[in-house]
């Protein structure tokens, strides 16, 4: 694992060499604060209503869920900047013959890439813990929930980065990859609420509740809530290794293409 | 050091490699010799691991390329056509990432990068960005990079192209410097290069060798070459003189202002004394001597024009 030590190191060097991660992690802090300041705002006139009887209250951990699951859905903006570059920039310098022509193997390339990207969105989500430390200071959140929300979030983005590399191992240029990785994590967020509508079946096969299932979204959602199902997590990791070994059947298929 | 056997490469319907077969000793510059689009990329490119070939067998150190890539991969320093640089590292970075990827342990690396620091002449600008540097010191830092871990073989694909003349021959300076510890492959379509640099040229046209040959001995081969004399007075004199040596083929002259003669002959060292000897024997005032063209040049473009009856 040489190899993808190395990839991984020059990887983040060069996120931090250009301007991208900076704006990236810049933007995202500030879209995230601007929803955190509304959450606040909101959580405060509910429990003012809910001093002259005039609505129900609502917990801290109900918006927190509220908060977990805008942030899920932002970092589908996110992450295609962050994973466009990954091989389509590769391909442009022509510098995977520099990788494929040093003694390592295939999949060090491919995790390599993977866990620089990856990486960069923990520091990212790392960032914006400062909200729980918000709330820990001025209210009482169930401090367990939100940490099986984060542990939800970091699943999520292994599935995000790894669909993210594969889409950019499958082109050279750095904007088809972003806005086709963007387009393929937003059809797996709606597949959703398109699921829902579903009621056709093919034989034993329920079409509606199979594309809810393919969704990332349901799966997140169980996380927020503070329930950590063994079949959420499984979900999540198999669908990042699935993407991984596509990622790497497309990086070996450059060479003999 | 090398072995190639019956490699064949197709992209599709296209024959890219068509059966070739070579091999280079230890310590051996070749040169790879061939227009543009013959073949000569692949094949390294093969060779390097980069990519299979269709069949064939090629060996580098008695490893197999493509039973047993790694092996090879660790023996080989290659350059490709465009440098594999990225441009947003600083030199040093570049090199130390290559260092990593390449397995150079720690303690080593400083020395390493250091020595092909010095050698490449990359003193300068070790601490400037990739991408804010000319087209030399890009190349140079491409070169850096295939030498840092001090391959046996060194496959280098078309080095000097897009290099000012000074960037030229410092390039091949650097080349020849690695004669005899270093067994290397280089590929142009440049003749002079091949000439400047090689000890041997294999020449490659549409996917064939049409040629392999030691430079040296690409004279014995009937080849001829033109020279020109040019002499103070009495060409005709001269003229009957050099029609006289053995091996001259034949003997024309030129007259504008200065007396000239062009002469025709094998291409061997021995003929060249001789003709000297006989015109300056004549007392003619021999004011210059030179080859017209270069015997390699003739002979390429002969081997190149007839396969395609062209003519040139």
């Amino acid at each position: 694992m040489r190899g993808a030590t190395a990839i991984i190191k020059k990887e983040i060097r060069s996120y931090f060499c250009s301007p991208i991660a900076y704006v990236v992690l810049g933007v995202f802090l500030f879209v995230m604060g601007v929803i955190f300041a509304k959450f606040v705002d909101l959580y405060h006139r509910f429990n003012t209503a809910q001093q002259f009887g005039q609505a129900q209250g609502i917990t801290l951990d109900k918006l927190a869920t509220y908060l977990y699951q805008n942030m899920a859905f932002i970092l589908c903006f996110v992450t295609p900047f962050l994973t466009m570059r990954l091989f389509s920039e590769e391909k442009r310098q022509n510098t995977l013959e520099l990788l494929f022509t040093a003694p390592i193997r295939e999949i060090e390339i491919v995790l390599g890439k993977f866990f620089s990207a990856y990486t960069l969105m923990l520091i990212m989500l790392a960032l914006s813990s400062f909200y729980v430390f918000f709330m820990v200071l001025w209210g009482n959140p169930e401090i367990k929930i939100i940490a099986a929300t984060y542990l939800g979030l970091a699943l999520a983005l292994a599935c995000y980065v790894s669909l993210g590399s594969l889409i950019s191992a499958m082109t050279s240029s750095q904007a088809i990859a972003a806005v086709w990785t963007f387009i393929a994590l937003l059809f797996l967020w709606l597949l959703q609420s398109l699921g829902q509508g579903i009621t056709a079946s093919w034989g034993p096969i329920q079409w509606g509740p199979t594309l809810v299932y393919i969704s990332p979204l349901g799966h997140f959602n169980s996380f927020t809530e503070g329930l950590i199902h063994v079949k959420d997590v499984v979900y999540f990791l198999s669908f990042t290794f699935f993407t991984l070994f596509l990622t790497h059947r497309v990086v070996e298929s450059n060479r003999w293409r | 050091m090398i072995e190639v056997k019956e490699l064949t490469k197709k992209y599709g319907e296209r024959l890219a490699v068509d059966h070739i077969s070579f091999s280079v000793k230890r310590g051996e510059i070749l040169g790879f010799l061939g227009q543009n689009g013959a073949g000569k990329s692949t094949t390294m490119k093969i060779l390097t691991g980069f990519m299979p070939a269709s069949s064939g067998t090629a060996s580098v150190a008695g490893f197999d390329v493509f039973d047993n890539p790694y092996e090879v991969k660790k023996r080989i320093g290659y350059l490709p056509e465009t440098p594999p640089i990225y441009l947003e590292l600083l030199v040093s970075e570049y090199l130390d990432f290559v260092a990593n990827l390449r397995g150079i342990p720690k303690a080593q690396k400083k020395q390493k990068m250091d020595a092909v620091i010095e050698r490449c002449q990359l003193g300068d600008v070790r601490n400037r960005l990739i991408g804010n540097l000319s087209k030399g010191y890009k190349q140079r830092v491409g070169l850096a990079q295939a030498l840092i871990h001090d391959p046996e073989v060194l496959i280098l694909d078309e080095p000097t192209v897009g290099l000012d003349p000074k960037q030229v021959s410092e390039a091949r300076g650097l080349i020849k410097s690695l004669r005899s510890e270093r067994t290397v492959i280089y590929s142009t379509h440049i003749l002079s290069e091949v000439a400047a640099t090689c000890d041997r040229i294999i020449i490659i046209d549409r996917g064939k060798i049409v040629a392999q040959e030691s430079i040296n001995s690409l004279g014995a081969t009937g080849l001829t070459t033109k020279t020109e004399l040019v002499v103070q007075r009495g060409s005709e004199s001269v003229v009957q003189a050099i029609r006289g040596v053995k091996g001259v083929q034949n003997v024309q002259c030129l007259s504008n202002g200065k007396e000239r003669i062009i002469v025709e002959s094998d291409a061997s060292e021995e003929i060249m004394a001789e003709i000297a000897k006989v015109t300056v024997a004549t007392n003619a005032g021999l004011i210059r001597m030179s080859p017209v063209q270069l015997a390699l040049e003739d002979y390429y473009l002969n081997l190149i024009s007839g396969k395609r009856g062209i003519s040139i």
